[in-house]
């Protein structure tokens, strides 16, 4: 017969046996990017990561650079639950690189529930993360998966937008609802995204793969309105796009129709419900605001688009509360993807060509800081895969902007800037 | 500055799996293929042969075809282990069929890890399967069709048919399914798909099976499209 009572022995068995029960069932997993580039410019003599006018990360000349180091960690166990942890470095370029930066970008737990009878799924999320905005970055650590840099858009996202948060998002399955099209739908409060919309108005859209850090501040031009006495003499050399200045939360929701093996629309709302003029330690709130739209389309078996639009407003008021900085912006881009295994045999060629129409528009009547710009750009990359995980790749990039603000520094306001860049690219 | 070489040797260590878990070494698989029933011919007394046409009257091949006895024949259970793989993504086969309390096997041939399940409520189950690892923790002891899908990979779609019979089949390239019975008689001869468009993906058909007539389903809808099992081409996609 079958004793079913628990003895001591049974028990401590139990106690000692269950937690490593926990253990057995995590998996660990390291993955992660090895970026490396040689660069040729044709633009302003600094790039706007260095403070400089130009519209892309590095100024005029040859460049080499690990472009990217990046790890994405996590662990997960079997009953849903994970942990994820994405670490980048951006070595110093040749040239006029900013200095080595090495650091977090993403750190965050996330639970998702198998899908029930009715085929409803919940995932949550919290910590430190990207709202889903970007459709380019979902390679590991946030890489774009189809051009080196991504485009104005997503650099922008990748550089002021980062949240603290929790995150709830609802999937209806087809599969088990015997439709053809997954919806969900996700909603996120968060804090710590206050400055937001400094570094857009103050160097406009720009062009590059670098991220953010957590904790790291980021410089922008000179501008007139600066200087001692003016509106903006209060402000920080450098802004920190992940501060909480006034304990409000912030919201982003999102919504996506995905259609079985051919593709998705997405939209979202994006609000950090900052107070514009708190400001503390030189970094002021900036009410930001905009909302996404994005498709991904399988056009045929060799052809698919990419496709985004933002468009939104910032506010950044002195503490009397009369306007400093009042802006509209908006940016979009059009992206094809060519796999080239109907000329080739293989499934090794892939070509991007990406076409983006962006602008600024300044509301406010502050003196010395003139933050209007429209521009277009055009990407086209062409990428090899060497070996399952080497990648091959030559993209060419050209921007051509208005931007008055460059007149501040002796640049000229209308500006066609050139990139060219070889990478090899490892993903683990 | 980076310890460049301390931070590229922790960075190229991959941590893959931490097993301590009894891996099991010698599994013997007898794969069940699409054609796994040899195909009779007519001189043989006891064979009997299914067709399937579609709306157009033309064969249709990977229709899943089983015979249910009505007249109390006696009916083996088969000793077959039915393998369902995941491979390149995908549930392969798309639809598996098995005889209940068969053993069926999960084999995830990718280098990556799946999460199987099936939220249907009366066989839910639901298990993570490492890269190489075998899987017959699910045990399916009477008639039922599930649909199976993948918690990491929502484009994964794979459905397992349980029967009561160790009569089953697919139909090959010429629309056809061949059974060689133990004992003739009365049968219930059900076709199904789950993209048949029909009454619970079902045509039936109960008759006295003989070797001399073929019985022929027309289907009266064309049938839907079958899921795409695919996802991007890319393989470095964090799951964002």
């Amino acid at each position: 017969m079958i004793n079913t009572s628990i003895k001591p022995l049974h028990l401590l068995f139990l106690v000692v046996c269950l937690p490593i029960q926990v253990v057995i069932a995590a998996e660990y997993n390291v993955h992660g990017i090895l970026d490396f580039r040689v660069k040729h410019i044709n633009s302003s003599e600094q790039g706007y990561l260095t403070g400089g006018q130009g519209k892309l990360g590095l100024g005029d000349g040859v460049h080499f650079s690990a472009a990217q180091i990046g790890a994405d960690l996590s662990v997960s166990w079997d009953n849903g639950l994970s942990a994820h942890g994405v670490f980048n470095a951006y070595p110093e370029a040749t040239g006029d690189g900013e200095s080595t930066a090495l650091g977090l970008t993403e750190i965050y737990l996330k639970y998702r529930s198998l899908p029930n009878t009715a085929g409803y799924r919940i995932q949550t999320k919290a910590g430190l993360f990207y709202p889903e905005i970007s459709l380019e970055n979902n390679a590991y650590a946030w890489a774009s998966k189809d051009t080196l840099d991504s485009s104005t858009l997503n650099t922008w996202i990748g550089e002021e937008i980062r949240v603290v948060g929790s995150e709830i998002k609802l999937t209806r399955l087809g599969r088990i609802n015997g439709d053809k099209y997954d919806l969900s739908f996700s909603a996120t409060a968060f804090i710590n995204n206050d400055p937001a919309g400094a570094l857009l108005a103050w160097h406009g859209w720009a062009v590059s793969n670098r991220q953010t850090l957590w904790n790291e501040q980021r410089t922008f031009p000179w501008f007139p309105a600066r200087q001692g006495g003016q509106k903006l003499a209060g402000q920080a050399d450098k802004s920190d796009p992940f501060l909480e200045l006034d304990s409000r939360v912030g919201y982003h929701t999102r919504g996506e129709w995905k259609l079985r093996g051919k593709g998705s629309i997405s939209a979202g709302y994006y609000d950090n419900r900052a107070i514009p003029y708190k400001v503390v330690d030189g970094q002021y709130g900036w009410r930001t605001r905009f909302y996404h739209l994005g498709t991904r389309w399988r056009l045929s078996d060799n052809l698919s688009l990419t496709a985004q639009y933002l468009s939104g407003d910032t506010l950044m008021q002195s503490q009397a509360k009369e306007d400093v900085v009042n802006n509209d912006y908006a940016s979009g881009f059009v992206a094809l993807h060519y796999n080239w295994h109907a000329l080739v045999a293989n499934k090794k060629h892939k070509s991007t060509l990406r076409v983006e129409d962006f602008s600024v528009t300044d509301n406010d009547k502050t003196a010395g800081d003139d933050n209007n710009e429209n521009g277009q750009a055009l990407t086209l990359n062409h990428s090899y895969r060497l070996s399952k995980q080497w990648f091959l790749s030559a993209e060419f990039t050209v921007i051509d902007s208005h931007r008055p603000a460059r007149a501040y520094t002796g640049q000229p306001v209308d500006l066609v800037e050139t990139q060219w860049q070889f990478a090899t690219r490892y993903f683990l | 500055m980076l310890k460049h070489s301390l931070f590229f040797r922790f960075f190229v260590i991959r941590f893959s799996l931490l097993r301590f878990g009894l891996p099991i070494f010698s599994v013997l698989i007898f794969t069940f293929a699409s054609t796994s029933v040899q195909a009779c011919t007519k001189e043989d007394p006891t064979c009997v042969q299914v067709r399937v046409n579609n709306v157009k009257n033309q064969p249709l091949a990977n229709m899943v075809v089983y015979l249910e006895p009505l007249a109390n024949q006696a009916v083996p259970q088969q000793n077959k282990t039915v393998e369902i793989s995941q491979h390149s993504k995908s549930f392969i086969p798309y639809i598996s069929v098995s005889q209940k309390s068969a053993k069926v096997n999960f084999v995830n041939k990718d280098d990556i890890t799946h999460h199987i399940y099936s939220a249907d409520s009366e066989n839910k189950f639901s298990f993570k399967i490492r890269s190489g690892e075998t899987d017959s923790s699910a045990h399916f002891n009477h008639a039922a069709e599930i649909a199976m899908g993948c918690n990491i990979h929502d484009w994964m779609s794979g459905y397992l048919l349980v029967v009561n019979t160790p009569y089953f089949a697919k139909t090959d390239l010429q629309g056809v399914a061949s059974f060689t019975l133990n004992e003739l008689g009365k049968y219930r001869v059900v076709v199904w798909h789950p993209q048949m468009r029909a009454k619970n993906n079902r045509m039936i058909i109960e008759k006295k099976l003989s070797n001399t007539e073929i019985t022929t389903f027309t289907l009266q809808k064309a049938m839907d499209d079958i899921p795409v099992q695919k996802s991007d081409d890319f393989d470095f996609i964090s799951d964002y």
